[in-house]
C-alpha cells in the first residue's frame, strides 16, 4: 500500500484518514508478526544472557567471598547475621528451614505425584460384618495438581530468595570494603514506610492476587489438558491424568472429522462479539444522552431523575432480571396486558423468549435498562467538566445543536473514554448475570445441541463455559478449554484496540 | 433598528424552541423514569399481595398486607441477612484498604517492577473469573471455610483479589497533582504520611466510591456464593437462599416471599446510593475516564 | 528494606502449606479389616461377594452419629421428626444427630457432583440425576439385606430405577414423579376429558392456554412419542457409562407422534410451560406433576380437576398420551467406616419405610412407592395420586437414559413446530437420530480405515451398532508408505481415548519392522493389503480385526 508523508495524511478527509489507518494496521500485521519473532528471539536470548550473568555473578562471588559468604550459600542468612544484620538474617534462616520442612513432610510427594496425577483410586469393598459397602479413599488428582502446582511456586519463590540471599553478602561486602555502615533493622523497618513504602503498601494485595487469582489460573489452564470431569473427579470415583492437546483439538477440530465443537465454539462467539458490540454501544450512546438530558440547562429535579436511574443499580439483579424476565414470558405480564387490551390475538403473543432473534434484541433492549444507569452517571461527571467556553464559542459562531455535539461532545467524550469502552466491551463479553437470568441461554439452538453444555442462541462463551461445569457431565476440561479461548479472544481484541487508542499508551499525559 | 428587531425575534424563536425542547425532554424523562421504576413497583406490589403466594397474572393485589414480610422471619432469611450484612460490611472495609493501596502506589511511585505489574495484572484481568470458582471452593474447603463457615471463606475471595480492580481509584489519584505530594516531601514528610494527611482527605469521593461498590457486591453474588454454601443454609447470603425459593418445589409457596426478600434487600444499598450519589458521581468520573 | 517483606509474606504462605499435609502420602491404603476383601487393579476397584446373606447383620450399631441429610424444602420438618421417631423407635442403639438442610432434589446432584465430601450423608434426588451419580461416585451400593428389603417393599418399577447392571444403589421415596393433567373444570368439560382435539378446542374457545412443555423439554415431549409406541431404551455398564441405545423415535411411529404434537403446538391455546401457577396466568390445562398439587388446589379451588393425559387422533386412529413414570429416590454417600454406613443405611430404610411414606403422603401428598402404602384408600382417591397411578398405565418407566438425550430430544419440539409437510416432519426426525447416533460415535468406536498419512482420516466410516457390538468391514489398499494401516480409535474428544486392538496383531504387514507393528500409543494395526472386518465389543471394548 501506499504510504503517506505526514504533509499528505494531513491533507486527507476524516473518512480517508480512518482507511488509511485501518489500512495501514493490517497491511502492518506481517511486519508485526516478524518483529513479535524477532521480539522473541531478542527475548530468548536476553534470558540466556541473564541466566549465565547470574550464574558468573553467583559462582564468582563465591569464589571472592569470605568464608561468612561462603556458608551462606547452604545456611542462607548465615551472612547477614554473622555481619549483625539480625533481622534480615533471622528471616532468611526461617524462609530456608520452612522451605526444607514444607519439601520433607508434603513437597516431595505433590511433586513425585505430578507427572501422573495419583495411581491409586478410590477402593470399594463390601463389609460382610456389617452388610455394607464402604469406600476407602487414596491418591486425589485434584490436590496432587492443585498442591503439585504451588509447590512449583514456592520453589520458585525459594530460588529467588536464595539468589537474594547470595546478592546480600556481596553488597554487604562491597559497602564494609568501603568503610561503610550496614543497615540495621530498624533502618529497614523505617524505609518501609518511607522509600520502599510502595512495598508495604503492595505486599497485601499481591499476596491476595497470587494466591486467589494466579494460582487458580494456572490450574485452570493446566486443567485443559487433563481430562477431569464429573466421571473422573480425581477422588472420588476415577483419577484423573494429562490428556495433552486432546481437549483443544476437541474443541477447535483440527485433526478430525466432528465439527461439533468447532461449529458450537464458531456461532457462540460470533454472538457473543455481535452481543458486546451492541450491549456496549447502545448503552454508551443511550446513557450519554439522557445524561445530557438531565444536564440541560432549565431541567429540573435533577437529582430526582438520577435517583430514579440509580435504583436499578441499587437492587440485585438476580432479583430484578429474573422478575423482568418473567414479564415478557408468552404468558408474562406483556403478553397478558396486549392480550386483555385486544391488542394482540391469542395465539399471536409476541415471542419475546421463544423466537431467536427476538430473544437476542429483547436481551439487547433489557441491557439498556440495567446499563444506562452507569453511563448516566459517567457521563453526567464528564459532561459537567467540559469547558463551558467552547460551547459559548461555538453558539457565537452559530452552531447549532447537533453540531455542538458531535464536534464538541461526542470527541470530548469519546477521547476521555476511550479506555473505559474497551473495558467495557471486554466485560459485556463476559455479562453472565444479564444472560443467565434473563434467558439462560434460550432458546436452544437445536444444531448445536449435541455439544456439552446445551447451548442456546443467547448463550455467550461464559454462560456456555458455565453450563458446561453445570451440565450432566461436568467436562472441566472442556470448561477450560472455553475459558481459555475466551482469553485468546479478548487479548486479541484489546491489541488491536490499543493499536488505534495512542492515548492509552501516554498514561503519563494525563496527569 | 429592523436588524435588532431580527435578533428579538431570533431570541425569542430560541426561548420558544427552548421551552418546546425541555417540555419534549420533560416527556422522555418521565417515560424512561416509568420504565425504569415499574419493575421494582411491580416487586414491590407482589410482595405486599396477601391472597395467594405464586406468580400471577395481574399486577395490583385484591388483598394487601405485611404477611410476607412476617413470614421472611420464621425462614432462614434472618441468618442470610445477617451472613450477608457482615459480608458487606468486611469486604467494605478490607477492600477499601486494598483498593486504596494498590491504586495509590501504581499512581505515585516509580518503581522497576510498575509497569510489568500492571500489565500483568491487565493479561489476568482477561481470564475469565468463572472458572477458578471450582479451584477457590477446594483451596477454601481446606482452610475449613466453606458450608457453614462460608462467611468469612466469602470474604476472603472478595478481598483478596480485590487489588485486580484498581483502574478506578488509580484514574482518580492520578487527578490530584503530584506537586502536593512533593511539597509536603520537600517539608521532610514521610511517604506514608503524605498519604495519610495529604491525600486521603482529597479522595474522599474514590473512597466512598469503593465503599459503596463494595458493599453492593456480596448482595447479588449467587452463582459463587452458591458453590461455597454448597447446601448449607448457615452459610449462604440472601441471593443463594433467595434464588432457592425458585425452584420447581418451592416457587408455589415462596414466591411473593421472594418478593419480599427482595425488597428488603434493596433497602440498605438503596438508602447508602441515596445518600452517597454525589459522591459515587465524583468518583466514577474522576477515575473511571482516566481508567 | 529489600525482601523482608516478602520473606515474611513466604513463610506465612509455608505455614499454612504445612498444616495441609496430603491425604495419600501418610496414610497409604489401610489394610482390610476382618471380614473384608479387597481387590485392586487400578482406578476404581470393587469387591465381589459370593456368599455374603448369611453373615450379615452380625455388627453392633450402638452409638451416636453426626450426619447431614438433604431433602427438600417442604419436608425438612417432617424429616426431622422422622429421624427423632428413628432415635426412639430402633432396636440397635443408634442415635442419629441430624442436620436437615433444605437441597431441592434437583439441585442435590448438580452440588454433590462438585464434592461428594462435602455432600449430604443422605440425600433426596430425581431419578434423571440417578446413573450421573454413581457415575460421580456419590451413591454408596446397598447391602444385601437391604437390597432385599427395597426388592420386597417397593413398586417394581421403582426398584428397577434404583438399579444398575443388577445392583441397586438407592432407596425409592416417592412413585409419583410422574406427569399428568391438571385442568380447570369451569373450562374443560368432563366428557371432553379423553380427546385432546376436545380438550384443545374448549381451551381456543376461552381463549386459555393448554400448558404442555413440549417445546422446551424432553421429559415431556417424549410423551407423544411413547403414546405411539416409541421407545428409546439406554443400556448402562456398572459404571454408570452409557454403552447402547434402542431407539425408535425415527420409524413412521415417530411421525405420527409428531403429527400428534403438531395439532398442539400450531394451537393458539399452546403454552411451553409446566408450573402449576400457570393457572393464575391464563392457563386452562398444566401437564404436570403431584408437586404442584397444593398450588392449584389454592389456584383453581372448587373447578381443580386431574386426569391422566388424553388421546389424539391421526389418521383416524387415537393413540393415549404415554409419559414418563419416574421416581424420587433417596441415596447415600459412600462412606468410609463400616459401623456409620450401616447406621446410616438403618435411618435411610426407615425414612423410606412404610411408615415415613405414609406421613410424608399425609403432610405433602408425596405418592408413595411403598406397595403397603400404594393399597391405602386415602392414598388411591387422592385427586392427583389417582391421576398419576390411572396415568401410569399408559406410562413407560423411566430407565436410565444418557444425560445428552434430553438436550438432544428437546429440540424436537422447535423443529416440528418449524416443520411444513411431512417431509419437514421426517428431517425433524432424522436431526434427531443422527444426533444419537454421533452420541455413540462419541462413545463407542470410529473406525478409520487405511491411512497413509493423518490426512485422510475418514471419519465417516462410523462403525455400525447392533446387539452392542460395532462392526464395520473395509479394504485396506496397497499402500507405498508404511504399509496399510487400520486404525482404530476413541473419537478425539471423549475420555475414551484408544483401546488396545487386542487382537488382530497377525495380521500386521509381514515386510514391516515389528517394532513399528503396534504403535502402543495410537492401536494403529499394520495391515497387509486385503479385506478386514473389524469389530468392537461395546460392552468389554474389546476390538478384533479379521481378514476375510
Amino acid at each position: 500500500m501506499k504510504h503517506y508523508s505526514d504533509l499528505e495524511y494531513l491533507k486527507l478527509s476524516k473518512w480517508q484518514r480512518f482507511g488509511y489507518r485501518v489500512a495501514s494496521f493490517f497491511a502492518g500485521i506481517p511486519k508485526a508478526i516478524w518483529n513479535f519473532i524477532k521480539r522473541i528471539g531478542l527475548l530468548l536470548k536476553t534470558i540466556a544472557l541473564v541466566v549465565a550473568n547470574e550464574a558468573k555473578d553467583i559462582w564468582s562471588t563465591f569464589v571472592q567471598g569470605d568464608w561468612k559468604t561462603k556458608v551462606s550459600y547452604l545456611v542462607m542468612g548465615f551472612g547477614c547475621l554473622a555481619r549483625g544484620q539480625i533481622l534480615r538474617g533471622l528471616l532468611f534462616l526461617l524462609f530456608e528451614l520452612v522451605f526444607i520442612g514444607y519439601m520433607v513432610v508434603t513437597g516431595v510427594y505433590w511433586l513425585r505425584m505430578l507427572p501422573s496425577l495419583g495411581i491409586q483410586g478410590p477402593m470399594k469393598e463390601y463389609n460382610a460384618i456389617y452388610d455394607t459397602y464402604v469406600t476407602t479413599y487414596h491418591d486425589n488428582s485434584f490436590k496432587i495438581l492443585l498442591y503439585g502446582v504451588l509447590t512449583l511456586f514456592f520453589i520458585i519463590a525459594f530460588l529467588y530468595t536464595w539468589r537474594a540471599n547470595v546478592k546480600q553478602n556481596k553488597l554487604a561486602e562491597q559497602i564494609l570494603r568501603a568503610g561503610k555502615k550496614l543497615k540495621s533493622g530498624k533502618d529497614d523497618l523505617r524505609s518501609l514506610v518511607d522509600d520502599q513504602f510502595h512495598k508495604t503498601l503492595l505486599a497485601l494485595p499481591m499476596t491476595g492476587i497470587i494466591v486467589f487469582t494466579v494460582l487458580p489460573i494456572v490450574f485452570m489452564i493446566l486443567v485443559a489438558f487433563t481430562n477431569y470431569d464429573g466421571a473422573h473427579d480425581g477422588y472420588n470415583n476415577n483419577l484423573f491424568t494429562w490428556v495433552g492437546w486432546k481437549n483443544f483439538n476437541t474443541m477447535l477440530n483440527w485433526s478430525s472429522g466432528n465439527k461439533t465443537y468447532s461449529a458450537t465454539f464458531g456461532e457462540v462467539l460470533t454472538w457473543t462479539l455481535i452481543w458486546a458490540f451492541f450491549a456496549t454501544f447502545s448503552n454508551y450512546f443511550l446513557g450519554m444522552l439522557v445524561a445530557m438530558m438531565i444536564n440541560k440547562k432549565g431541567i429540573r429535579l435533577k437529582k430526582l431523575w438520577r435517583t430514579v436511574l440509580v435504583m436499578t443499580i441499587a437492587i440485585p439483579q438476580f432479583i430484578s432480571l429474573l422478575y423482568v424476565s418473567k414479564m415478557f414470558a408468552k404468558n408474562g405480564l406483556i403478553n397478558l396486558f396486549l392480550l386483555d387490551h385486544g391488542l394482540i390475538q391469542q395465539g399471536h403473543e409476541l415471542p419475546f423468549w421463544e423466537n431467536p432473534t427476538w430473544a437476542r434484541i429483547t436481551v439487547i433492549l433489557i441491557n439498556i435498562w440495567i446499563g444506562i444507569p452507569y453511563l448516566m452517571l459517567i457521563a453526567t461527571g464528564i459532561l459537567m467538566n467540559i469547558p463551558a467556553d467552547l460551547y459559548e464559542s461555538a453558539k457565537i459562531d452559530g452552531a447549532s445543536g447537533w453540531q455542538q455535539y458531535t464536534k464538541i461532545t461526542l470527541p470530548y467524550m469519546l477521547f476521555i473514554t476511550g479506555p473505559y469502552l474497551l473495558t467495557s466491551f471486554t466485560s459485556n463479553m463476559n455479562n453472565f448475570n444479564v444472560i443467565f437470568l434473563l434467558t439462560g441461554g434460550g432458546p436452544t439452538n437445536a444444531a448445536l445441541s449435541t455439544a456439552a453444555g446445551n447451548v442456546g442462541h443467547t448463550d455467550l462463551l461464559i454462560t456456555w463455559l458455565f453450563k458446561i461445569t453445570t451440565g450432566e457431565e461436568a467436562q472441566y476440561y472442556l470448561a477450560s478449554v472455553v475459558g481459555i479461548m475466551v482469553f485468546v479472544v479478548i487479548a486479541v481484541i484489546s491489541l488491536v484496540v490499543y493499536n488505534f487508542l495512542p492515548s492509552i499508551k501516554n498514561e503519563e499525559d494525563f496527569q | 433598528m429592523a436588524k435588532e428587531n431580527n435578533s428579538m425575534q431570533r431570541h425569542m424563536g430560541m426561548r420558544a424552541a427552548n421551552a418546546i425542547s425541555n417540555t419534549l425532554i420533560y416527556i422522555l424523562l418521565i417515560v424512561i423514569s416509568v420504565i425504569w421504576l415499574i419493575p421494582f413497583v411491580f416487586i414491590l406490589l407482589q410482595s405486599l399481595r396477601v391472597e395467594s403466594t405464586w406468580q400471577v397474572g395481574y399486577v395490583v393485589p385484591r388483598q394487601w398486607g405485611f404477611d410476607n414480610y412476617v413470614r421472611l422471619l420464621s425462614t432462614n432469611f434472618p441468618k442470610w441477612y445477617l451472613n450477608t450484612l457482615i459480608m458487606a460490611l468486611v469486604t467494605a472495609v478490607l477492600q477499601t484498604v486494598i483498593v486504596l493501596c494498590m491504586s495509590y502506589t501504581l499512581s505515585r511511585f516509580r518503581f522497576k517492577m510498575r509497569k510489568p505489574l500492571m500489565q500483568f495484572m491487565l493479561i489476568l484481568g482477561m481470564f475469565p473469573g468463572m472458572l477458578t470458582m471450582i479451584i477457590l471452593y477446594r483451596v477454601l474447603k481446606d482452610l475449613g471455610m466453606t458450608q457453614a463457615n462460608a462467611v468469612p471463606g466469602l470474604i476472603l475471595v472478595y478481598v483478596a483479589s480485590s487489588g485486580m480492580g484498581y483502574y478506578v481509584s488509580k484514574g482518580f489519584f492520578d487527578t490530584i497533582p503530584k506537586s502536593l505530594d512533593e511539597a509536603a516531601r520537600v517539608d521532610g514528610a514521610t511517604r506514608a504520611q503524605v498519604l495519610y494527611k495529604i491525600i486521603l482527605p482529597l479522595a474522599k469521593p474514590i473512597v466512598i466510591y469503593t465503599i459503596l461498590t463494595a458493599f453492593m457486591g456480596p448482595w447479588g453474588d449467587f452463582v459463587f456464593a452458591r458453590y461455597i454454601s454448597m447446601g448449607t443454609a448457615a452459610g449462604m447470603n440472601v441471593a443463594v437462599g433467595l434464588n432457592n425459593w425458585l425452584n420447581l418445589d418451592q416457587i408455589g409457596n415462596n414466591y411473593t416471599m421472594f418478593c419480599a426478600g427482595g425488597v428488603v434487600v434493596a433497602i440498605p444499598v438503596t438508602i447508602l446510593f441515596m445518600c452517597l450519589q454525589r459522591y459515587y458521581v465524583e468518583g466514577v468520573t474522576g477515575g473511571a475516564v482516566k481508567g | 528494606m529489600k525482601k523482608t517483606l516478602a520473606l515474611v509474606l513466604a513463610i506465612l504462605m509455608v505455614l499454612a502449606l504445612v498444616a495441609c499435609t496430603p491425604a495419600g502420602a501418610t496414610n497409604p491404603s489401610t489394610p482390610a479389616q476382618s471380614g473384608t476383601t479387597t481387590e485392586q487393579s487400578g482406578g476404581t476397584t470393587e469387591q465381589k461377594n459370593d456368599q455374603p446373606a448369611q453373615q450379615t447383620s452380625g455388627g453392633e450399631l450402638a452409638g451416636t452419629y453426626d450426619i447431614t441429610v438433604w431433602c427438600a424444602d417442604n419436608i425438612v420438618d417432617l424429616t426431622k421428626k422422622q429421624i427423632e421417631d428413628f432415635n426412639a423407635s430402633n432396636t440397635d442403639g443408634i442415635v442419629i444427630n441430624a442436620t436437615v438442610e433444605p437441597v431441592g432434589e434437583g439441585d442435590a446432584a448438580t452440588q454433590i457432583v462438585v464434592d461428594v465430601e462435602a455432600g449430604g450423608d443422605i440425600f433426596c434426588f430425581a431419578q434423571d440425576q440417578f446413573a450421573r451419580l454413581v457415575q460421580a461416585g456419590a451413591l454408596s451400593k446397598l447391602g444385601v439385606a437391604a437390597a432385599e428389603m427395597v426388592k420386597a417393599n417397593n413398586d417394581p418399577d421403582s426398584v428397577a430405577a434404583v438399579s444398575l447392571d443388577g445392583d441397586l444403589y438407592a432407596y425409592p421415596l416417592t412413585a409419583d414423579n410422574g406427569y399428568f393433567m391438571y385442568y380447570d373444570k369451569s373450562v374443560v368439560k368432563e366428557e371432553h376429558l379423553g380427546s385432546l382435539e376436545d380438550i384443545l378446542a374448549d381451551c381456543e374457545a376461552a381463549n386459555k392456554y393448554f400448558a404442555f412443555e413440549t417445546n422446551t423439554s424432553a421429559w415431556y415431549l417424549a410423551s407423544w412419542f411413547f403414546a405411539t409406541g416409541c421407545k428409546s431404551d439406554w443400556t448402562t455398564d456398572s459404571d454408570g457409562n452409557f454403552t447402547a441405545v434402542n431407539d425408535t423415535f425415527n420409524s413412521p411411529e415417530g411421525i405420527i407422534a409428531c403429527k400428534g404434537m403438531k395439532k398442539l403446538l400450531d394451537s393458539k391455546a399452546n403454552l411451553s410451560a409446566s408450573d402449576g401457577a400457570a393457572f393464575a396466568s391464563n392457563a386452562a390445562v398444566v401437564v404436570t406433576g403431584t408437586w404442584a398439587y397444593s398450588t392449584v388446589a389454592e389456584i383453581l379451588g372448587d373447578n381443580l380437576g386431574a386426569a391422566p393425559l388424553p388421546s389424539f387422533t391421526v389418521d383416524g386412529k387415537t393413540y393415549h398420551l404415554g409419559s414418563f413414570n419416574g421416581f424420587k429416590l433417596l441415596g447415600v454417600k459412600p462412606q468410609a467406616d463400616p459401623v456409620k454406613a450401616a447406621a446410616v443405611n438403618k435411618l435411610a430404610q426407615y425414612l423410606t419405610g412404610e411408615k415415613a411414606q405414609l406421613e410424608r403422603f399425609e403432610a405433602v401428598a408425596w405418592g408413595p412407592s411403598n406397595l403397603a402404602d400404594l393399597q391405602l384408600d386415602a392414598v388411591k382417591n387422592h385427586p392427583a395420586i389417582s391421576a398419576v397411578m390411572a396415568q401410569k398405565e399408559f406410562a413407560t418407566p423411566q430407565g436410565q437414559i444418557h444425560g445428552s438425550w434430553w438436550n438432544i430430544a428437546k429440540v424436537i419440539g422447535d423443529d416440528v413446530a418449524a416443520a411444513t409437510d411431512d417431509a419437514g416432519l421426517q428431517k425433524a426426525l432424522d436431526n434427531y437420530k443422527e444426533k444419537i447416533d454421533a452420541l455413540f460415535g462419541l462413545t463407542g468406536y470410529i473406525f478409520v480405515g487405511a491411512w497413509c498419512n493423518w490426512d485422510n482420516a475418514d471419519a465417516s466410516m462410523l462403525m455400525k451398532e447392533a446387539d452392542g457390538v460395532l462392526t464395520l468391514t473395509l479394504d485396506v489398499p496397497e499402500s507405498d508408505y508404511m504399509g496399510g494401516r487400520i486404525v482404530v480409535a476413541g473419537e478425539w474428544g471423549t475420555d475414551y481415548g484408544y483401546n488396545q486392538v487386542t487382537t488382530g496383531k497377525e495380521l500386521l504387514n509381514p515386510d514391516m519392522d515389528p517394532s513399528l507393528g503396534n504403535n502402543g500409543d495410537n492401536n494403529i494395526v499394520f495391515a497387509a493389503a486385503g479385506n478386514y472386518t473389524v469389530t468392537c465389543n461395546l460392552t468389554t471394548g474389546e476390538i478384533t480385526i479379521v481378514k476375510n
